[in-house]
């Protein structure tokens, strides 16, 4: 079994950070103006592979030039959040962004950094995981014990042992399942009992399948995604990849939705410095423009539930021509024209507007599930 | 008093003071509280030209008193009794003199082409004379001339309907042989509580132009205006000079012809104008048909129209002469504007022009930052003294209004003052007023280009200064981030570290 990215150990990262701080106070000791050189993320330091998703490349390097005012006050926050993540690695404690934005409120700091606005302060901590890098690639702030508000759950035969310590099976971590750790990387998998991982972009339909016993009946684990994912899902999404889980991803057909599948799949542009956050084996199995419009289609008998796209859905499709990781994968760029061309789009509720007793709902489900999965050759029970 | 001495019962004769005195409205004497003012000015003007006269550096001082005692509420009160004292240490006056130069009008030393103070040359006697007929009191007059040990103290009272003095006392008095000067007092009507600002006003102003004099000035309040003098050097003085061509009229010609003991057109050409040579006068008799050699006194009216006509289109005539002006200069006026305590102040001096056979210079200057208020301020002059009033009207705030201070890096709101003198043998004034210079083309432009000129290097100032402020205030801000940078590395790293090497002092921040 082959794990990728384990991350870095709380001493490896407090070691890079003191390593950082030293220098830069080594340089203003020496009487000399600090400059500090990174990689940002433009265009030219981001390239798109199919099989990688997004991927930094290093090509165009920035500099922060501490001889003028406002490079300085960048110096200046920078050494002072580092500061903070030292401490609280050391305390092993973790702070939200917004925790990281009350840290300079303290009064001195407040004095001289003169923040206003909590964009400023994320700002810092995506320079900081863009300067503090580690064989060639940037130290996702998790690893400073920056977290954002964990999202997304997961339910399924699989055992594991969280930051808590304790070791758990997600079919038994209450109705939703288990709720998605903030630091997917130093969770450790102990057993895995499924055959596929399901990931649901609304949490109705995640919880109907769930309290209909498909997890059990398929053996497959069942996500849900609560809209866009947020980065502990998507890392969580490529350590069970890694574990040869098949990933299938289930979302509306719109728009909106080939944005959220391409994030799983191949990360994005702004993010493409933090590995383990693309998933290039996620399937997408639907809802697809085919399941209502092709011949074959699963869903062409609830065709006239589909909703007009509105003003913005039309532009979001306009924009996703622009977008490498869908303009150039013919799957999700075909469904995407087709939207463009219908101006209609569907939602995951659909099935409920088929009618049937709802007895028949699981059969319907199951019938569904089995058919796409088999599309990409993913045999469900 | 008054009363015009009778022909017949329907025509009258005024004589000249008595005309003047019924029209006192033209000079400015139209109720008290601007009557108190005026007089003060045009006693104040008259000192300063004695002392300028000499060559002397003028210490002018003013006494105001109240002579009413009973009143209490100054507010509910109209006009009011003062005793007024203007003492100079000018060169003074013969004994003799004295009635003819102070008693008498339309005499005196102002009626020569050369630039002077005064508008109408009679203020000062009307200022006594206006005394007079408001309280009834008569006029004291010190005065004493250098080299003498004996000076003079008359006390006399004006005949308006004879235009003549009326000397009531007189008497020698001792003094040291080095001291001059002149001291006259009378009592006159007036309104303090309305006249304080402008005079106040004309004082602090005064003080700017003539920063060579020292001006005292006590108020009825009690309180003493002082300004001592901040230069040592006088304005190169004017000199008399005889007309040019162009700025006569026909009177003026009949007059000069009559009197003229030339006799033959050319010399008289030659003889009676500025800047006309031998070759330029018969250049000129040529183009304008007249026999160089005929007497000027056989000219018939007609004739001396068409000569006064040639003057006009004839365009060889050198410009008049600026030696009749005396321009305060710019090291007069810069230690002037010191007053203000500006940060910065540019002045400059544009060449001498003409404006109607009438030479003129103009001075401007522009004083930035220091003591100003913000805002722009304008302070206008003419042949150095004051002009307080009217100012909106006036052509110099029309040019302030027309410039575009952004060109020069500077804005509306910054602390400028504006500060332009004009001197020339005839200013042009718009109105009888005298408060304000008219938009006259010529006199516009050079008043512009001045302007320009002043805020080109203030602006380059200003610019300069900006720029090592903002170096100061970029090297304290580094120096407050790298501060906090060194102080936020020792707490974390458990090391000192400094900064000092890098702002080459101690860390400390800089101001």
């Amino acid at each position: 079994m082959k794990e990728v990215s384990r991350g870095s150990t709380n001493a490896e990262v407090l070691e890079l950070i003191d390593g950082a701080l030293g220098a830069i106070a080594d340089t203003i000791e020496d009487g000399v103006f600090p400059e500090i050189g990174y990689y940002g993320s433009s265009k030219r330091n981001v390239n798109y592979k199919e099989n990688q998703g997004y991927i930094s490349v290093d090509e165009c390097a920035s500099f922060i030039d501490g001889r003028k005012v406002e490079s300085a006050k960048t110096i200046a926050g920078l050494v002072y959040g580092l500061t903070q993540f030292k401490e609280h690695l050391e305390q092993g404690l973790s702070m939200s962004l917004r925790d990281f934005y009350y840290l300079h409120k303290v009064k001195h700091v407040q004095e001289v950094m003169k923040i206003s606005d909590q964009s400023e302060t994320n700002r810092m901590i995506n320079l900081c995981e863009r300067v503090i890098r580690q064989r060639g690639a940037s130290i996702p702030r998790e690893e400073f014990g920056v977290v954002s508000s964990p999202k997304g759950t997961f339910y399924g035969d699989l055992i594991l042992s969280d930051m808590s310590g304790k070791r758990l099976n997600c079919n038994s971590a209450g109705e939703y399942g288990w709720f998605i750790s903030s630091r997917p990387f130093d969770v450790d998998i102990h057993d895995i009992n499924i055959d596929a991982a399901i990931f649901v972009e609304k949490e109705a339909m995640a919880r109907n399948l769930i309290e209909l016993g498909l997890p059990d009946t398929l053996r497959i684990g069942v996500g849900s995604l609560f809209g866009q994912p947020g980065r502990n899902m998507r890392a969580w999404i490529r350590r069970l990849a890694d574990h040869e889980v098949p990933i299938l991803v289930l979302v509306d057909m719109s728009p909106w939705s080939l944005r959220i599948f391409s994030t799983i799949k191949s990360n994005s542009i702004e993010l493409a410095n933090i590995q383990g956050l693309a998933t290039p084996q996620a399937r997408l199995i639907g809802l697809t423009t085919d399941d209502f419009w092709g011949r074959k289609g699963l869903l062409v008998d609830i065709e006239h539930s589909l909703e007009a796209m509105s003003t913005s859905d039309m532009k979001c499709a306009q924009q996703n021509r622009k977008i490498p990781s869908i303009n150039q994968n013919p799957v999700l760029n075909r469904q995407n024209e087709a939207m463009l061309k219908k101006r209609r789009k569907g939602e995951l509720e659909a099935f409920k507007s088929f009618g049937y007793p709802l007895s028949e709902l699981k059969q319907l489900y199951i019938k569904y599930l089995k058919v796409k999965s088999n599309e990409h050759d993913v045999k469900l029970i | 008093m008054l009363t015009p001495k009778s022909y017949n019962s329907d025509i009258t004769e005024l004589s000249v003071s008595a005309w003047f005195y019924r029209n006192r409205t033209i000079a400015g004497f139209d109720n008290p509280a601007r009557s108190l003012y005026v007089s003060i000015r045009e006693l104040v003007e008259n000192s300063l030209d004695a002392c300028e006269d000499e060559r002397t550096l003028p210490e002018v001082s003013v006494f105001l008193t109240s002579e009413d005692n009973e009143t209490t509420d100054a507010f509910s009160t109209g006009p009011q009794i003062f005793g007024l004292v203007v003492k100079d240490n000018g060169k003074g006056m013969r004994k003799e003199d004295i009635p003819v130069l102070i008693g008498k009008m339309l005499t005196g030393t102002k009626f020569m082409l050369k630039q002077n103070r005064g508008t109408f040359g009679l203020g000062g006697s009307l200022a006594l004379l206006y005394g007079q007929v408001t309280t009834q009191e008569p006029i004291e007059v010190v005065t004493g001339k250098q080299g003498e040990a004996f000076g003079h103290r008359i006390v006399m009272r004006l005949d308006i309907e004879a235009n003549q003095p009326i000397i009531l006392q007189e008497e020698m008095i001792r003094k040291a042989p080095h001291e001059s000067g002149t001291m006259v007092s009378y009592k006159l009507q007036g309104d303090w509580i309305r006249s304080k600002k402008r005079i106040v006003d004309y004082f602090t102003q005064t003080a700017i132009i003539v920063p060579y004099a020292t001006l005292i000035f006590e108020t009825p309040d009690g309180n003493v205006l002082k300004y001592d003098r901040v230069i040592d050097s006088l304005p190169v003085s004017p000199k008399a000079m005889k007309p040019h061509p162009r700025g006569i009229d026909v009177e003026l010609l009949k007059k000069m012809v009559s009197k003229t003991r030339t006799k033959n057109m050319k010399s008289f050409m030659n003889n009676s104008f500025q800047r006309i040579g031998k070759s330029i006068a018969q250049d000129f008799l040529a183009y304008s048909d007249i026999d160089p050699d005929r007497d000027p006194q056989t000219l018939s009216q007609n004739e001396l129209v068409e000569l006064m006509n040639a003057f006009e289109s004839y365009s060889r005539f050198l410009p008049p002469s600026p030696k009749s002006l005396s321009p305060a200069g710019t090291e007069v006026l810069l230690a002037g504007v010191k007053r203000l305590s500006p940060e910065i102040v540019v002045f400059k001096q544009r060449s001498p022009n003409v404006y109607e056979g009438h030479p003129f210079i103009i001075e401007t200057g522009i004083g930035y930052g220091g003591g100003l208020e913000s805002g722009i301020n304008i302070y206008r002059f003419a042949n150095r003294i004051p002009l307080l009033y009217d100012e909106k009207s006036d052509v110099t705030y029309r040019v302030v209004r027309d410039l575009n201070l952004r060109n020069y890096g500077l804005r509306q709101e910054d602390p400028l003052a504006f500060v332009m003198h004009i001197c020339s043998t005839k200013i042009p004034y718009k109105t009888v007023g005298k408060e304000y210079i008219g938009d006259v083309d010529i006199v516009r432009r050079e008043i512009e280009l001045g302007f320009k000129d002043c805020l080109r290097e203030v602006g380059n100032n200003v610019r300069k200064r900006n720029r090592v402020h903002r170096q100061k205030k970029r090297e304290s801000k580094l120096a407050e981030y790298y501060n906090f940078v060194a102080a936020t590395l020792s707490s974390a790293l458990k090391r000192s570290v400094t900064d000092s090497k890098l702002f080459g002092f101690d860390g400390g921040v800089s101001d």
